[in-house]
C-alpha cells in the first residue's frame, strides 16, 4: 500500500487539525476537504469492507459516503466529530448496498486490487473461496450485527465511538457482536478449524 | 451439566458479553485476514481520485452568498437601496408642461392653454385628499395625463367648458358599446 494511505494517527487524534479542515471545507476550501478523505479514507475503507466483505463493493460504498459527507458537510453540529460521522454514513452506505447485494441474489467477484504476484494460484483461489464464503456470511447477518462487528474490529475505534455511530449504548454494541460471532462461528466453522 | 434458568441464562450471557472488552476471538480474526488480504495492493490513490471526481461531478452550488455572506449582504442592501432611489426620483421628476386645472371631482379643465397636446394635471386639494385622472378605463393614480385641446371656446380662463379628446392609440370598447372617447369625456366632465 501507498505510504500516503497510511495517515499519521497524531493528525486524526489532532481535534483541533480536523476542526479546522471541516470549517475550512465549509467555507468552500475543496483542499481541505480532500485532506479529511486522505485522513479518513482507510478507516471508511476497513469499515466497508468488513460489512460487505468485499473490496469493490466497499470502494462504492466509501465513495458514496464521503460525496454524502461533503455535501452535508455544513449539517455536521460538531466539526471535531468528523470522523464518527463519517463513519456513521459510510456505513449506511455499505448497508444499502448489501441490500442491494441480497436482492441480486448474487454475489459479484472482481478483482479490484493487483494479482499477489507471491501467491501460488491455490493460494489465490482459497482466498478467493474465503471471501465469497464470509460474504455470504455476512449477508446472514442483521444490519445491527453487521455493523457491530464490523466496527468493533477496526482498531483505531474505540467501543464508545462504535456505540455513537450505531446510536446505541456500548452494552448494545457488544449485545449485537456477541450475537454476530455466533451466527457466524457456525456458518464459517470450515474455516475457524 | 449445569442448566441455567432463562434469567440465569440472561444473565451469563450479559455477564460474557461485558467481559468482552477488545478479546478477539477466531472468527473476528478471520473476518480482518479477509479484509486485509483484499487491502494488501489496494489502489489508495484510485480510490481518492475516484472521490474527488465524484464530488467535482456533484459539486454543489456554492453561491456566492455563502462563500462571502457579509459582501454579499451589503451588495444586496446597496442593490435594494438604489432600486428604491431610482424609483422614487423616477416617479417625481415628471412635471406637467402645463399647469392649470382647478380640483373637482371629476377632471374640469378650467385653464386651457391651446390648441394640440398637452399635459394636465389635477393637484390635490389638500393633504388627505388623493385626486385621480380616469381616461377610459385606466385610472390615472398621479392625476395626470396627456390630452388633446380640441377647441378654445371664448374666454378660457376660469371657464369650465372645453372639449378635450383624450389621446388613445385606438378605442377600449366594442362598438355596440359606449366609445371610449364618451367614455372619456364622461369621467371628465
Amino acid at each position: 500500500m501507498g505510504e500516503e494511505a497510511f495517515v499519521n494517527d497524531s493528525q486524526k487524534s489532532d481535534t483541533g487539525n480536523v476542526e479546522r479542515l471541516v470549517e475550512a471545507s465549509r467555507s468552500g476550501d475543496r483542499r481541505a476537504f480532500d485532506e479529511l478523505v486522505r485522513l479518513y479514507q482507510q478507516q471508511a475503507m476497513y469499515a466497508a469492507s468488513r460489512i460487505l466483505g468485499n473490496v469493490s463493493e466497499a470502494a462504492e460504498a466509501t465513495q458514496q459516503g464521503f460525496l454524502k459527507a461533503y455535501l452535508k458537510i455544513d449539517k455536521l453540529k460538531e466539526p471535531k466529530r468528523f470522523g464518527t460521522w463519517l463513519l456513521r454514513i459510510v456505513c449506511n452506505a455499505a448497508i444499502s448496498q448489501r441490500r442491494a447485494m441480497k436482492d441480486k441474489g448474487s454475489i459479484a467477484i472482481t478483482d479490484c486490487y493487483e494479482d499477489k504476484k507471491n501467491s501460488s494460484p491455490i493460494e489465490r483461489e482459497i482466498s478467493e473461496e474465503l471471501k465469497q464464503v464470509i460474504q455470504k456470511a455476512m449477508l446472514k447477518l442483521s444490519k445491527k450485527e453487521t455493523k457491530a462487528i464490523s466496527l468493533f474490529g477496526l482498531e483505531d475505534l474505540s467501543q464508545s465511538e462504535a456505540a455513537e455511530i450505531m446510536g446505541c449504548s456500548v452494552e448494545a454494541v457488544r449485545w449485537h457482536v456477541f450475537q454476530a460471532r455466533k451466527k457466524l462461528k457456525v456458518l464459517l466453522k470450515e474455516y475457524l478449524k | 451439566m449445569a442448566c441455567f434458568s432463562g434469567k440465569e441464562e440472561i444473565e451469563s450471557i450479559t455477564e460474557r458479553v461485558s467481559e468482552m472488552k477488545n478479546d478477539k476471538e477466531n472468527v473476528d480474526r478471520l473476518l480482518e485476514h479477509n479484509v486485509a488480504d483484499q487491502l494488501e495492493y489496494f489502489d489508495w490513490n484510485g480510490l481518492n481520485a475516484a472521490i474527488s471526481g465524484r464530488i467535482d461531478k456533484a459539486q454543489p452550488r456554492k453561491t456566492y452568498a455563502k462563500k462571502y455572506p457579509i459582501a454579499f449582504k451589503i451588495a444586496a442592501g446597496l442593490t435594494v437601496a438604489a432600486a428604491v432611489i431610482l424609483i422614487t426620483m423616477m416617479s417625481i421628476t415628471e412635471r406637467p408642461a402645463n399647469v392649470g386645472i382647478a380640483n373637482i371631482k371629476g377632471a374640469v379643465v378650467s385653464f386651457i392653454d391651446k390648441k394640440g397636446l398637452t399635459s394636465i394635471e389635477i393637484k390635490q386639494g389638500g393633504i388627505n385628499s388623493q385626486t385621480t385622472v380616469d381616461v377610459g378605463n385606466n385610472r390615472h393614480s398621479l392625476a395626470k395625463c396627456t390630452v388633446e385641446i380640441i377647441n378654445l371656446n371664448g374666454s378660457q380662463k376660469g371657464d369650465c367648458s372645453a372639449w378635450i379628446i383624450i389621446s388613445r392609440p385606438e378605442p377600449m370598447l366594442a362598438d355596440n358599446r359606449t366609445s371610449s372617447y364618451e367614455n372619456d369625456l364622461i369621467y371628465l366632465f
